[in-house]
């Protein structure tokens, strides 16, 4: 479990300036702070495509956004994140809660492109998306941290260390819910 | 009207506006205007021009800001017209500009050419400033109101189809703005907006 209390304040201690994304159960918690939060802009999109696309525009006009999404809607906006963020080395935090993290798990199973095969992303007791989301980050060549409970915390600042410090997105795998402050 | 009876006006009346192109529109702007505000979405993500535009718009929102969309591109993101809308920029003018074709890949008829109604879509995703122009004329005649006053605008203007071919960038382009990368394109645009890196 992650506090959306603290995530909030770490947002805030970077400067963000505007949240974008499409909301999910994993990240309720947060986006009810947000909603709350003078101080921060939340913009719900249509489709996460269009998140990474705005943010760029955001960004270009000397704000500091975050994305923030569900690894389904990471999947979706491929070339929306492609063409946009990484082409115009934008320093932009993608927080991307994983959906059938716990499930993958709980088989014993990784993340790994070479577990990736028919049967396995077919299962119906697994939640493919979650087989797929390091394995697609990795291809993209999008790096990545992993917040799995409040002692990661300071992964999220790290991610917003390497974004500037490569001019370039990178994610934040969220693997476990949000829970109210 | 023809693409340059669209356009010529526009290079005329944009001011300080943040002018973003897209596709079919690339390279014809850039033979009327080359301006530090001016921005190609070219090898970038196709149909993500508009939404693009709009982050700029609530950036920026003391300056106006124009996206030149295509017809095709705006079928890849229709929802992006409800976002505009949503998020209250009033500063965002958005074209979107007719020739129901993908023009770049050989002038194919994009789905349901001459059936869709786009100023019909953007009335009901929430513009309450929605124009349509055939006649360039009356268009030429109105364009400075449209800049003026509190957006979000939308803009549909019949053009002829055209012949433009795929967009490229590198040093070997006409245009000025297609020849440094997109990244090195958007930090121009933002030292020229910010004054930051």
């Amino acid at each position: 479990m992650i506090h959306a209390g603290l995530v909030l304040d770490e947002l805030r201690r970077q400067g963000v300036t505007d949240v974008l994304g499409v909301p999910d159960n994993a990240s309720k918690a947060l986006l009810d702070l947000l909603a709350l939060d003078p101080s921060i802009r939340l913009i719900t999109v249509t489709r996460e495509g269009e998140a990474f696309a705005i943010s760029a525009g955001l960004w270009v006009g000397g704000r500091t956004p975050v994305v923030l999404i569900q690894n389904t809607g990471l999947l979706e906006s491929g070339d929306a994140l492609r063409g946009t963020a990484m082409r115009m080395r934008v320093p932009l935090v993608c927080l991307v809660t994983v959906r059938g993290h716990a499930r993958m798990i709980a088989h014993g199973l990784e993340p790994t492109a070479e577990a990736l095969g028919a049967d396995l992303l077919s299962r119906a007791d697994l939640d493919s998306v979650a087989l797929l989301t390091q394995p697609t980050l990795r291809a993209w060549g999008v790096p990545w941290e992993v917040l799995a409970s409040d002692a990661d915390l300071p992964r999220l600042g790290a991610a917003f260390r390497r974004a500037q410090e490569g001019d370039r997105p990178v994610a934040v795998l969220i693997t476990s819910d949000t829970a109210p402050p | 009207m023809t693409r340059d009876e669209a356009l010529r006006p526009l290079a005329r009346w944009r001011g300080q506006a943040v002018v973003v192109t897209t596709m079919g529109t690339v390279r014809p702007w850039a033979r009327l205007s080359d301006h530090p505000l001016d921005f190609a979405s070219a090898d970038s993500a196709m149909g993500h021009a508009a939404d693009f535009a709009l982050g700029v718009a609530l950036a920026q929102p003391q300056r106006k800001v124009v996206c030149l969309n295509g017809d095709g591109s705006m079928l890849m993101s229709l929802g992006t017209l409800v976002t505009i809308v949503a998020s209250g920029a009033a500063n965002l003018v958005l074209f979107v500009l007719e020739n129901d074709t993908y023009e770049l890949t050989g002038n194919q008829a994009i789905p349901g050419a001459g059936r869709v109604d786009f100023p019909a879509m953007a009335r009901a995703a929430g513009f309450t400033r929605v124009h349509a122009f055939e006649d360039p004329a009356a268009y030429e005649g109105t364009l400075a109101a449209i800049l003026d006053g509190a957006g979000p605008v939308f803009v549909s203007v019949r053009v002829e189809p055209g012949a433009e071919g795929p967009l490229g960038r590198g040093p070997r382009e006409a245009a000025a703005y297609l020849r440094p990368s997109l990244a090195e394109s958007a930090r121009r645009l933002r030292r020229a907006l910010t004054g930051t890196q």
